[in-house]
């Protein structure tokens, strides 16, 4: 693997991406029942039908939900096919009928449904599975608790076991993920009131399943598998691009094993590891030497067991080989992303080869974190290492040269008797080659010369001198002597080339890793702090970051921490700072600094300042890395600035729409019934006697609703300053909710016209204590939004009724109702929307009405929501709920 | 068809409407009411309306651009209901070919007496202007060059005089800063307004029986200036 060659496309990824003629799979992901997965697909399904595409919903499961069920009018739904089973039909989703029909796109519900015996497939994802192969689009919904990988999760959080699942392979072949995702409290609040359908007899098992932490928990689990997919997605990406990993993604953990007892308390260190990073994906890795002897049968059956062992802890298992298994692991590693390795270390019986492994690993495995389990170790906790500097004393290799040396010349004594002399030369040019391999290029010619003195001192006559009796010993020892000299050499000079091309691409790999970091840091802290740290770490010593802050040079980051530095070094580092030039120790400019500190040169500005110590590490490779390592971290620090001034503008661009709004508002709502009441009152001073009294009359009433209109909004942007400047006086009160809404319905019945409010109260209702006056004029609001926004002769739902915690008020119309789009906004301050479908109401609105629902149903510690359509694609309903015992502290569920 | 001339009310405000066809039924009109632009259109081509009073704020298109288009092939009196905060709006209005603006809010009385003024223009327009104007007492006798107050004949530059000459000229109707400029200054000072402040103030020490509040040249702030004549001139 060397680095100048351009990577290819990874040969399986470009398999993958031309998966030709097969249909596209979507799911639609929640985290429970209730979360409106079903409700979801079906209306993006009427989008999709609505722009001319073929779709057909293959089965549907609404559970008696109004909603969904109006839903899934206008749309083609297949008929079921019955199947019996135990004399009872079953109504099944009809597999044949379906492909016979071939649409574009079919709506599958509930993934994970477990099919009636005697269906072609036992399960419904193995009929989606011959749907996309027949080039069928699906789309399917799936709760991820019945993720087969999932189960014992699940099972942990819950305490219930799951019957129906699916394997995860269904799900990572989806083509799109799509989250359906809402707070536990809210999928509580919509049990609560009655919107997620259950059976009686499985309330109690759901009220223990529902629990907030477990829906908190499982929420999680959707949300990370989501965006596994993504990463899973963005992976295949960047393999069929050629995009050399590791990429910032997920956490992607391998265990390396090999035939050994270690192999299946590896693979469940890795399962625990995989479970720490809430079930991140593992890969369980069978590393095998191509040319190791093979191993014991016993060793054998354990590696294939432990293989096994992965497999049914939900891990992926794969073999690897090659001449070079380091290299074979790193580019694996690389390619898939993997940023935790797990690998084994065997105390005793140490297989040195193994140590290498380890500690290759440590030099070339970049961005990934290595986990070393010891054999000793009872449950080894998997022990993060950081790399650590494993640079030889440069003495070691010398002692250890003289050592190796002496070996020889101990053996070389045993055997002296049985050998001829020459022959001994053999065993210290073995030394040589050892010191060579073992310590490098200057050990190496060290034990070249002291084999040759021990050569000749131990075993040329005369012995125990130094002298040389033999001629012929002198050209022997003269011949041994050159060759040693030059197998030292070589052999110390490809091992030392080796290390400092190993070095490199470690220094690559780092490079890589920092560029990554600096570039996800979403802020100049971040940055500053991720460069602090990287320079540390390529250095060996301490590192600090500068930035500008007013007018002077602050601290922005220093590994490790740091909050002041002496008043020299400051002296240099704002001199740095002010001429852009390295100043410090080392230079020519305030050599006495402790520090070096070197201008961060963006590409517009200079965004700071680093120092680093003077490092025991001075090497061409350190100082290149340590240079692009300042490029990358100025061109971060530069960006996260531009970052921040850009959020500054456009909070105040935020700020300025408001007000311009306002004004907006102020000049259109407040001069528009001011004409008709100037313009009704002149008439009649000017024309009175002209006039009929029925027009007289009839102007004198436009001029009293017209100052009505005034007089409401003058209240409603009192009431919107007063929410926003704090000054909301609540009186609490025990009240009938049931009082309040016949107020707030009288309040309104002026202004009804052709409409009219079909009130559905039940006959007991408890009292709440809340303040009745903002709750009138938060339901007057929504009422005459209702009004402004329905046609004639229409009802206006106006209902209350309670539920174990809530009193829970609905207000529904029979409206165009509110565009998805503008659905989350309607209680922002000042949204209008485009049209009331009353012309007489066009311009009433102000965009505030029900922005003060919002804010007083708040600020009684209640909550509001809006949900359009309910009727087919008509309706709006707004709920509040309002709880009953308020300001109890909330409890435990 | 009825005799009394029929004036088109563009507006989305049904409030409007319903005080504007009192008012104009009780000053002699046949009101007509439209509440988009786009049936404003239709309307001003159908009814051929005499005058039309068109609301700038439209629910269906720009009020600008329905006048725009009614200019096409429409040549009587439109008169626009604009914000006072949007001087900008009725300039390019008058710019458009609009023939005058009425501020929101705005009394019935004022309303009708710009389209009176407007109407009145119109038939003028066919006519050669009258030779004589009086306002007030004073009196412009245009064949003689003369102007006289309280019978008092009154001193002017003939600069003064061609100002005065041409807002009276268009009596009722608002006259932009540059119109005036380009008539009276020509055409390398229309961006000139000191020049007509000055001369503004000048007529106005001559002519106003109280320059401190003026009623014959009537100043509409962003706009240009309005000359006032009596009304009762058939």
């Amino acid at each position: 693997m060397t680095p100048e060659e351009p990577r290819r496309p990874d040969p399986d990824a470009l398999l993958a991406a031309t998966r030709a003629g097969q249909g596209r799979l979507k799911v639609f992901l929640g985290m429970s029942p209730g979360v409106g997965k079903t409700y979801e697909m079906l209306r993006a399904a009427r989008r999709r039908k609505a722009e001319g595409g073929d779709v057909v919903v293959g089965v549907v499961e609404t559970h008696g939900r109004k909603e969904t069920q109006s839903l899934l009018r206008g749309l083609d739904v297949m008929p079921r096919k019955p199947i019996e089973y135990r004399g009872r039909a079953l109504m099944e989703f009809d597999l044949d009928a379906a492909l016979a029909r071939k649409p574009e796109l079919l709506l599958v519900d509930e993934y994970a449904h477990s099919n009636a015996p005697g269906s072609r497939h036992p399960k419904r994802w193995q009929d989606v599975e011959e749907l996309l192969a027949a080039g069928i689009d699906v789309w399917t919904t799936l709760n991820v608790q019945h993720l087969e990988s999932l189960l014992e999760v699940v099972w942990k959080i819950t305490g219930v076991r799951q019957r129906e699942t699916v394997p995860d392979s269904a799900l990572s072949r989806a083509d799109e993920i799509e989250l359906i995702d809402i707070t536990p409290s809210e999928l509580r609040e919509r049990m609560a009131e009655g919107k997620v359908y259950m059976k009686d007899t499985a309330r109690v098992a759901a009220d223990r399943f529902f629990k907030v932490e477990n829906l908190t928990a499982l929420r999680e689990l959707a949300l990370r598998r989501a965006a596994q997919t993504v990463d899973d997605q963005l992976i295949g990406a960047m393999k069929r691009a050629g995009v050399e990993g590791p990429w910032a993604a997920g956490e992607r953990i391998l265990v390396l094993v090999g035939p050994d007892p270690m192999a299946s308390a590896l693979v469940r260190a890795g399962r625990r590891l995989s479970d720490m990073m809430m079930d991140a994906p593992w890969t369980v890795a069978n590393v095998e030497r191509p040319n190791a002897t093979a191993p014991s049968a016993g060793d054998a059956q354990r590696l294939r067991d432990a293989m096994k062992l992965a497999t049914q802890l939900g891990g992926q298992t794969v073999t690897l080989t090659g001449d070079d298994l380091v290299a074979s692991v790193i580019d694996f590693a690389r390619r898939n992303n993997v940023t935790q390795i797990v690998v084994g270390r065997r105390e005793r019986r140490g297989l040195r080869l193994r140590r290498d492994l380890i500690g290759a690993l440590l030099q070339e495995a970049g961005g990934a974190a290595l986990h070393v389990i010891t054999e000793s170790a009872e449950t080894p906790a998997p022990e993060l290492r950081t790399r650590p500097s494993l640079r030889d004393l440069p003495w070691r290799g010398h002692l250890g040269a003289f050592g190796t040396v002496a070996v020889a010349a101990s053996v070389a004594w045993l055997i002296d008797q049985y050998v001829e002399s020459a022959n001994l030369a053999m065993v210290f040019m073995l030394s040589v080659l050892v010191s060579g391999i073992a310590f490098g290029l200057w050990p190496a010619v060290l034990a070249a010369g002291a084999s040759a003195v021990a050569y000749n001192f131990f075993f040329l006559e005369p012995k125990l001198t130094m002298r040389i009796g033999h001629p012929a010993d002198v050209l022997t020892f003269a011949v041994f002597f050159a060759v040693a000299l030059t197998t030292g050499w070589l052999t110390g000079r490809v091992r030392d080339q080796a290390r400092s091309t190993s070095r490199r691409a470690s220094a690559i790999a780092a490079v890589l890793a920092a560029t990554r970091r600096l570039s996800g840091s979403t802020g100049a802290e971040e940055a500053a702090r991720a460069l602090a740290e990287q320079l540390a770490a390529a250095t060996g010593a301490r590192a600090i970051v500068l930035g500008p802050y007013d007018g002077d040079l602050k601290i922005m980051a220093a590994t490790p921490a740091l909050t002041t530095l002496p008043p020299g070094d400051m002296a240099a580092a704002r001199w740095c700072w002010e001429k852009g030039e390295a100043t410090g120790h080392g230079t020519g400019t305030m050599p006495m600094a402790a520090w070096t500190f070197r201008p961060l040169q963006g590409v517009k500005t200079r965004s700071g300042v680093v120092g680093v110590e003077p490092s025991a590490i001075a090497t061409e490779e350190g100082e290149r890395f340590v240079s692009a390592l300042l490029d990358q971290g100025a061109v971060a620090l530069e960006r996260a600035e531009f970052a921040t001034v850009a959020a500054g503008a456009e909070a105040l661009r935020r700020t300025d729409q408001l007000r311009s709004a306002l004004l907006n508002s102020v000049s259109h709502d407040l001069r528009t019934p001011l004409s008709t009441v100037l313009g009704a009152a002149t008439t009649v001073i000017d024309y009175g006697d002209s006039i009929s009294k029925e027009v007289r009359d009839d102007l004198m009433i436009s001029i009293r609703e017209e100052a009505e209109r005034l007089n409401r909004y003058v209240g409603n942007l009192l009431d919107v300053t007063r929410l926003e400047g704090g000054g909301l006086n609540i009186r609490n009160d025990w009240v009938d909710v049931r009082d309040v809404l016949v107020a707030a319905a009288e309040r309104v019945s002026r202004r009804l016209g052709k409409r009219h409010i079909q009130r559905d109260f039940p006959n007991e209702l408890a009292l709440v204590r809340l303040d009745p006056n903002l709750l009138e004029q938060a339901v007057v609001n929504i009422l005459e939004n209702a009004i402004a926004y329905s046609p004639d002769d229409t009802a206006i739902e106006l209902a209350a009724y309670e539920d174990r915690n809530n009193i829970v008020i609905s207000i529904e119309d029979e409206g165009k109702g509110i565009p998805t789009a503008e659905l989350a906004r309607v209680f922002e301050k000042f949204h209008r929307m485009q049209e009331p479908s009353d012309r007489n109401e066009r311009g009433k609105g102000v965009g505030l009405g029900l922005s003060i629902s919002k804010g007083f149903i708040e600020a009684m510690g209640g909550r509001i929501a809006a949900a359009s359509p309910i009727h087919g694609d008509r309706g709006t309903r707004v709920l509040i709920s309002l709880p009953k015992a308020p300001r109890a502290p909330e409890s435990p569920a | 068809m009825s005799r009394y001339p029929k004036i088109l009310v563009i507006d989305d405000e049904p409030q409007i409407h319903r005080f504007l066809r009192a008012a104009l039924e009780a000053a002699g009109f046949e009101p007509l009411r439209a509440e988009t632009g786009a049936e404003g259109l239709r309307e001003i081509a159908r009814a051929a309306p005499a005058a039309v009073v068109l609301d700038l704020g439209l629910p269906d298109m720009d009020g600008k651009s329905v006048l725009t288009r009614a200019r096409e092939f429409y040549q009587d009196p439109i008169i626009i209901l604009s914000a006072r905060d949007r001087e900008t709006e009725k300039i390019e209005a008058l710019d458009l070919g609009a023939n005058d603006y009425v501020e929101k809010p705005f009394g019935v009385g004022e309303l009708l007496a710009r389209l009176r003024a407007a109407l009145r223009q119109r038939s003028h327009a066919a006519k050669p202007p009258p030779p004589i104007i009086r306002a007030s007492g004073l009196v412009i006798d245009f064949p003689r060059r003369l102007v006289t107050r309280a019978n008092q004949p009154v001193h002017l530059s003939p600069k003064e005089y061609d100002l005065l000459a041409k807002l009276a000229q268009n009596a009722g109707k608002v006259m932009q800063h540059r119109e005036l400029l380009l008539s009276v200054w020509g055409p390398a000072h229309v961006e000139d307004t000191q020049y007509l402040r000055v001369f503004i103030g000048q007529l106005r020490q001559k002519i106003e029986p109280d320059p401190s509040q003026p009623r014959l040249i009537v100043t509409e702030p962003g706009v240009g200036y309005r000359f006032m004549a009596d009304e009762a001139e058939p």
